[in-house]
């Protein structure tokens, strides 16, 4: 095996510059899906059966279909859904946003329900209403249950991200195989980006576990 | 006043309540006994609205609180409740525990919900421990932030469901001084109780339920020295 990093030096900088692309996707849909896994995840347990029934069938979907296909289809679905083409990184943060939703409510849910029922009786005893006993007493106590399978979610984010090359979004992956074709040599380039990713993955756990140890030392 | 008229409460098919009447005066302390799966808690979680009676009615104060139209919240505030298991805010302070329904259900400011926080901790002797978070107290502590926590809405009615029943024995004694010590204020107060002394010392009356039907209501005294029911008799028997 004759492996040559030599020839790609002068095109790291390029594929670095990937990083950016990929850490704003990411953590844009990260936001998407945390705000809207939040919502779904409060359809599930209201008492509106209905609300829960439109939540798990969305969960249902995005669960069980392929991300690359729902990330295809919004991309080249977008000028029959409304009208025009959205650019690339617009489908990529869209569609993993939408995707990581329907996980993030499965988890939020289940960190809600885990929370002590004593918990909101204390506060619905005391006279607090609902929302401000979900979001004052509830829904800190559940978040900090469930940080890490968050942080897990965000880190699967970050490697499928990679799957955004096909439809021609220039991040970390798509750069180290342009680059691959320019000089004919795939392996080294795509090696690379493997490092870059798992560099990525290392700092989101490190950090991850830094907010994880934050948070218990408070209590 | 609490005044509870026939009141039924039934789970699926389960009538656990089965037409329950009596009243609780101003400054009152009634003990709640009863063996287990009487319905004592029940009975307790409908003066609240933590269940909904299925029937029959409760006035608090004139007030009918099972009425359609009654601001289930506002009741609420005005009728306390201790729990066995505490259920206090892990993630607030004392203090916060404290001060956290007062500012946002009252909408009194945070520096006087502060001041009256603090007072009643010192009423109940833990000044010390304001910013500390639960989990550093120990039972018996817990139980009288608990406490604490109740009164910090100025409730005129306080709700105990086997308060001490959760603490290691050395603990009862601490939690029980500050209870009697409330009662003395005229505050009017319904206990879930095992503790027998305590509510021969305390209570002003005693109910007994069984089987969701309230078999005796009597002073303490006659109840203890002379229930008039062969399934008081039994219950003391193995309770004493
Ligand atoms: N939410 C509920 N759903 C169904 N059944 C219930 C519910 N709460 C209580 N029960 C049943 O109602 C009956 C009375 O319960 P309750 O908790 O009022 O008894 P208790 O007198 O407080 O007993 P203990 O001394 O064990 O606390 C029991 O048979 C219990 O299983
Ligand atoms: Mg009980």
């Amino acid at each position: 095996m004759n492996l040559d990093f030599q020839q790609f030096i002068p095109s790291l900088p390029y594929i670095l510059k990937g990083i950016g692309v990929t850490l704003q996707i990411v953590s844009l849909a990260g936001i998407l899906g945390f705000a809207l896994g939040i919502i779904l995840s409060f359809f599930k347990i209201s008492r509106f059966k209905f609300l829960g029934w439109i939540a798990d069938a969305y969960t249902s979907v995005f669960r069980g279909t392929p991300l690359v296909l729902q990330l295809m289809l919004i991309y080249y679905g977008s000028p029959q859904l409304i009208g025009y083409k959205i650019d690339p990184s617009t489908a990529a943060i869209l569609s993993f946003g939408l995707n990581s939703a329907a996980y993030i409510s499965e988890i939020i849910r289940a960190g809600i329900l885990a929370v002590d029922k004593g918990q909101s009786e204390a506060a619905m005893a005391l006279g607090v209403p609902y929302r401000p006993a979900m979001m004052d007493i509830i829904l800190p106590q559940a978040m900090k249950n469930i940080l890490p399978a968050l942080m897990n979610e965000f880190i699967t984010l970050t490697k499928e991200s990679a799957i955004v090359t096909v439809i021609g979004v220039t991040d970390v992956m798509r750069r180290a195989y342009i680059v691959g074709g320019e000089k004919f040599s795939y392996f080294e380039p795509i090696l690379i980006a493997g490092l870059i990713y798992y560099i990525m993955v290392m700092i989101l756990t490190l950090l991850g576990k830094g907010i994880e140890r934050r948070m218990r030392r408070s209590d | 006043m609490i005044k509870v008229e026939n009141l039924h409460k039934s789970f699926g098919r389960l009538e656990v309540l089965q037409g329950i009447t009596t009243t609780i005066k101003d400054g009152e302390v009634v003990a709640i006994i009863g063996p287990s799966g009487s319905g004592k808690s029940t009975f307790l979680r409908c003066i609240n609205l933590l269940e909904t009676p299925t029937n029959g009615r409760i006035l608090i104060n004139g007030q009918d609180i099972t009425d359609k139209s009654t601001n289930i919240m506002k009741v609420r505030q005005n009728v306390g409740m201790v729990f066995q298991h505490f259920h206090l805010f892990p993630h607030k302070t004392v203090l916060q525990n404290l001060t956290y329904a007062p500012v946002k259900v009252k909408g009194i400011s945070k520096q006087e919900a502060e001041k009256n926080g603090l007072e009643l901790l010192g009423k109940v002797g833990l000044s010390a421990k304001a910013h500390e978070y639960p989990n550093r107290l120990s039972g018996g502590q817990k139980q009288r932030v608990a406490i604490a926590r109740a009164l910090s809405m100025q409730p005129d009615v306080m709700l105990f469901d086997e308060p001490t029943s959760a603490l290691d024995p050395e603990m009862v004694k601490e939690v029980l001084e500050v209870m009697k010590a409330l009662a003395h204020t005229g505050m009017t107060m319904a206990i879930v109780t095992h503790e027998m002394g305590f509510a021969r010392e305390v209570a002003d009356r005693v109910l007994f339920l069984d089987g969701g039907v309230l078999v005796e209501d009597a002073g303490p005294k006659e109840f203890f020295s002379n229930p008039a029911s062969e399934r008081a008799r039994d219950f003391l028997q193995k309770m004493l």
